[in-house]
């Protein structure tokens, strides 16, 4: 897909950060002192010096919630060129996955990230894959220099929301 | 309170059957069990509590992640000792088991108790142990029974390996007197991490404790003021003693210098320490002691010479070092030397009597009852019996304090 049509199917998505359920996000794999919301959370993913690492080995497992459904349309990671992730497999709608049942379901979509991908370069997703998103699974397989060390940068999921209520935000009408 | 699927991963190898833990490793270790069963249970009423076999003919789950403990306690009962433990096998069968629990939003945990030796690498145990960090579970560890230095140190190496954020414990336990169960109470297995303690872990510590575990009666985790107290006090109760003690001595000896032997100035310290628990027995003695000081005396007067006072200095240090006075008088009579040695019971008895005594001294040859040196030490004598009633009833009161 070209870069042009990429940017303008861009317009219409939005950054579907607001719509993260952060009480349910949760990160496997990923060190005590460089943890998730440094990759995730709005102005600390734009601080480059702070950065998502893994732990015990390479692979790191991000679970994220939405408080509404939503469709998918890209994602943009971003990594230093040496650490940064290379093959991510994208699951959606599957709750509580470990590392041990990673290969038990057909990912939602593979994909390859590239020299321009970790600069920001944006990933389009199948998107009749991502039509109805109530939460993404993130599976980083392994990096791009084969170290054990995977350092993401930054995380942007972008897409729309789907015409639904949002319960949350209903509120008790006052009695006239 | 941490919401907590925990897997308890027990050694059931023949090693249990040592008696170094009482009464046996393996009962040692199911007392435990239980205890932290109990605790994991009360501390959040949706933690799941877990328990599998490592030994016998493989790993074998016993009960799978429930909050009945019930259930848990039972499946303890019947179990065999058998083959060896396989600890690799244990710790993944345990993590297989919290992946399956049924409320994701638990932490995993697993406890591990490593009794008998460690077979495996330490390589092989360290790549475990990233497994189980990686899938963010917590590890503790309980090494008790076989001690070698391989184990300690493998053991160590997979729990650093799982560790993060300080979750995963280890602790050593010695065989010893206390129970294995009452060691895991003070330590983050039983209290859960930084919280102080479940109110159950602190009601179990104290009827644990029952008075006679810890140095007071007291528990110095649940008050450690007071327990700081009661041990100041206790020190300067004790220092006190033992100056009293040493002042005494060092009387005593200058008083004998010359005198008694060097074993005898060890005999007379010894009673002094004794203290007040001694004292009924001194008084006993001291019966004894003194009428047969009141006879030495009486031979004093009788200005006779003999040797029998070898088989008397063995006892009379006692008496010193209980009365100065006392000690005074017999250090006196020591000096001279006496013979005669009738029943001393009787002697006092009769030396109670004035006049019989006065007619006795009469009798005597070469004795003027008239004598003021005479008269005097009678006087002193009729002191001393008096003296005696009384120092009969003090030792006795002091018992009762």
């Amino acid at each position: 897909m070209s870069a042009e049509s990429a940017s303008a199917i861009q317009r219409n998505q939005v950054d579907l950060l607001d719509f993260v359920d952060w009480s349910g996000v949760e990160c496997l794999n990923q060190s005590s002192t460089h943890s998730l919301p440094n990759a995730l959370k709005q102005g600390y993913r734009e601080d480059e010096g702070l950065v998502l690492e893994s732990d015990a080995d390479e692979q790191l497992l991000i679970y994220i919630p939405f408080n509404q459904v939503v469709k998918l349309h890209s994602i943009i990671i971003k990594g230093p060129e040496e650490e940064g992730p290379k093959t991510v497999k994208l699951f959606s709608n599957r709750e509580h996955m470990g590392f041990s049942n990673v290969n038990d379901f057909p990912p939602s979509d593979t994909a390859v990230l590239s020299e321009d991908n970790l600069k920001g370069k944006p990933v389009i997703l199948k998107y009749v894959k991502f039509q109805n998103v109530r939460s993404l699974t993130v599976f980083v397989e392994d990096n791009q220099s084969g170290s054990d060390i995977t350092k993401v940068e930054k995380i942007v999921l972008c897409g729309t929301t789907v015409e639904t209520t949002d319960m949350k935000a209903l509120k008790k009408i006052e009695d006239h | 309170m941490v919401l907590e699927a925990t897997m308890i991963c027990i050694d059931n190898s023949e090693w249990m059957r040592n008696g170094d833990y009482s009464p046996s490793r393996f009962q040692a270790q199911a007392d435990a069990v239980n205890l932290i069963c109990g605790a994991k249970t009360q501390s959040n009423p949706e933690n799941t509590v877990g328990v599998l076999t490592m030994a016998g003919k493989g790993v074998r789950v016993l009960v799978t992640p429930t909050s009945d403990l019930g259930k848990i306690l039972a499946c303890m009962h019947g179990l065999e000792i058998g083959g060896e433990m396989n600890l690799a096998a244990g710790i993944q069968v345990a993590q297989l088991a919290l992946k399956h629990r049924q409320n994701k939003k638990q932490q995993q945990r697993i406890i591990v108790f490593a009794g008998s030796p460690v077979k495996f690498d330490k390589k092989v145990l360290e790549m475990i142990g990233r497994k189980l960090k990686k899938n963010s579970v917590a590890l503790d560890v309980v090494n008790f029974g076989e001690e070698d230095e391989a184990k300690t140190e493998k053991l160590e190496a997979l729990v650093a390996a799982v560790n993060n954020n300080d979750s995963s414990h280890i602790v050593h336990v010695p065989p010893g007197p206390s129970a294995l169960s009452d060691v895991l109470i003070s330590t983050p297995i039983f209290t859960g991490d930084g919280e102080g303690g479940s109110g159950f872990a602190a009601a179990a510590a104290a009827a644990a404790a029952g008075g006679a575990g810890f140095e007071f009666g007291v528990d110095p985790n649940l008050d450690p003021e007071l327990a700081l107290a009661l041990r100041v006090s206790m020190e300067e109760e004790r220092a006190r003693q033992e100056a009293a003690a040493k002042k005494a001595a060092e009387e005593a000896a200058k008083q004998e210098k010359g005198e008694q032997s060097t074993s005898q100035d060890v005999n007379m310290t010894d009673t002094a320490k004794a203290g007040t628990s001694e004292s009924e027995n001194k008084a006993t003695d001291l019966t004894d002691d003194e009428n047969a000081l009141l006879q030495q005396a009486l031979a004093m007067s009788m200005d006779d010479s003999s040797s029998n006072i070898a088989t008397r200095d063995t006892d009379m240090p006692e008496a010193a070092g209980d009365d100065q006075d006392l000690a005074l008088a017999l250090q006196l009579s020591v000096q001279d030397s006496m013979k005669d040695e009738s029943s001393p019971a009787d002697m006092s008895k009769l030396l109670a009597d004035q006049s019989f005594v006065s007619s006795i001294l009469a009798s005597l040859p070469g004795v003027d009852p008239n004598d003021p040196s005479v008269k005097d030490l009678l006087a002193s004598m009729q002191n001393q019996s008096e003296h005696k009633k009384d120092e009969d009833k003090e030792p006795k009161e002091e018992d009762k304090k």
